[in-house]
């Protein structure tokens, strides 16, 4: 783990083994100052006041936790159908069947690494390695709400119709996103998720 | 429960929407803070009708016009100063000369209902209330009951802004650090939004130590990210939650509305903090 300045205004703190569950420790010691905890791939950064950010950044170096978060909610269940118009050249670049892109997908086990890109956006780890390719060479300009992407190593729904780079293998009804409910978001960063297959 | 409505808008403008200081608390599930993208102004058209800094203002980039339905004591950057205007009054806000932004306060505050604690509209990520548009009604919140002071307050304004920049996360993955950005002006260009400003590309010299590969991690307003092609991009208020760039410097937050408000073909200076 390691400390980096970010500015009069965060921290970004590196190398951290599961960032997900460090940011839910800091979170949890409420500490003065502190206004985002954003966890990502392999960082987490943490914005706070100027007036607290040395008083922070020394907390910061205290933060300890498991390396893997410890599961208190049972895993969500997402249902999907696997009809996306990409599941064919997903299949091809993948090197395998259709088939199998559909079984490895819903027999996976996933945890939201991390949110960003557009709200309720999660990017799910866990996915099977044969399934690891790079983002589509051109990115659609609409990408529909619900739809299931794949790319970069990751998998994810797509809380609202964006732009969107992934290969789409299906779509789910379950609203990721809704500002009027709460939570708003259906994942956060450390929740267990799973993929079932239904009929269209 | 939402107040009246105060004003009704007959000319949208450009890239007019409901400002505050933002959404605060979310950015882990990639709901960008948002609120206005000049800060500095808003809180000053706040300030000139007695409004405390998080009352919710109108942001423009010009063209915007609108008729009081009732006396309304009101600020813009048009003109920076405080007016009361009688009901049937028509309004005009544009941006003042140089600029890019402009801010219209309300005394008593937009009073849009706010979602997730904030009035902002997200225009990234689509939270927030509806955008402004011809014959909205814009809702006016209650007096604040608080004494006027200033009634006019000077814009700052330059050709050439000088932004102070510290040291970014990845400034080492570039011969020079934070130097290749100050060594010379940059000029805006016209790829700009509240989520941020593109300037025109130059030359970073990747490191030739061996780099880890770029992840994404989380950005802060101000953030400036160089693209694969050179181009510097500053991040502002509704810049997303993460980004896959890597973060050469960050401009300091006060001289951050400096940045927001030079217009395309203009310079930026940066010098280090």
């Amino acid at each position: 783990m390691q400390r980096r300045p970010y500015g009069p205004l965060a921290w970004l703190v590196d190398q951290v083994s599961a960032p997900a569950a460090w940011a839910d420790t800091l979170r949890a010691m409420e500490v003065p100052g502190v206004e985002e905890i954003v966890p990502a791939e392999s960082t987490v950064v943490v914005r706070c006041t100027s007036e607290h950010r040395d008083a922070v950044g020394q907390v910061l170096d205290l933060v300890v936790t498991a390396d893997r978060p410890t599961a208190t909610e049972p895993p969500l269940t997402i249902d999907v159908v696997y009809d996306g118009p990409d599941i064919g050249e997903l299949a091809s670049a993948a090197q395998v069947s259709i088939d199998d892109v559909v079984h490895l997908h819903a027999t996976g086990t996933y945890e939201v690494a991390f949110c960003g890109f557009s709200p309720g956006f999660g990017y799910l780890r866990g996915i099977d390695r044969r399934l690891h390719v790079p983002r589509r060479a051109t990115p659609r300009t609409s990408v529909p709400t619900g739809s299931i992407g794949v790319a970069a190593g990751y998998t994810c729904v797509y809380p609202s119709a964006s732009p969107g780079g992934w290969y789409l293998i299906g779509h789910t009804t379950a609203v990721l996103w809704d500002a009027e409910r709460n939570p708003p978001a259906l994942l956060h960063p450390g929740r267990s998720v799973r993929f079932r297959r239904v009929a269209a | 429960m939402t107040a009246p409505p105060a004003l009704r808008v007959v000319q949208a403008g450009f890239a007019t929407t409901v400002q505050d200081r933002g959404r605060r608390g979310l950015t882990h599930l990639g709901v960008p803070t948002a609120g206005a993208v000049d800060r500095r102004t808003h809180d000053l058209m706040n300030r000139l009708v007695g409004n405390p800094p998080d009352a919710a203002t109108i942001e423009t980039m010009g063209a915007l016009i609108l008729e009081a339905l009732r006396p309304l004591v009101i600020a813009s950057s048009t003109d920076a100063s405080r007016h009361t205007i009688a009901a049937g009054t028509r309004l005009r806000v544009d941006v003042p000369p140089g600029s890019v932004w402009a801010y219209l306060a309300v005394r008593g505050g937009i009073d849009v209902d706010p979602v997730l604690g904030s009035r902002s509209q997200d225009t990234l990520g689509g939270v927030g209330p509806a955008a402004i548009d011809v014959d909205s009604l814009v809702p006016v919140g209650p007096d604040p009951g608080t004494t006027l002071a200033v009634d006019h307050a000077p814009l700052r304004g330059s050709a050439e802004a000088r932004v102070r920049v510290w040291d970014g996360p990845q400034h080492d993955w570039f011969i020079g650090g934070i130097q290749s950005l100050i060594r010379r002006p940059w000029r805006i260009t016209s790829e700009l939004s509240r989520v941020g400003v593109r300037l025109e590309a130059g030359e970073f010299d990747r490191s030739t130590r061996s780099q880890p590969q770029m992840q994404s991690i989380g950005l802060t307003p101000g953030a400036v990210q160089i693209t694969p092609a050179g181009e510097p991009i500053v991040m502002l208020a509704n810049h997303p939650t993460t980004g896959g760039y890597p973060v050469i410097a960050v401009v300091e937050p006060a001289d951050l509305a400096d940045v927001v408000q030079t217009r395309p073909g203009s310079l930026v200076q940066f010098r280090r903090a």
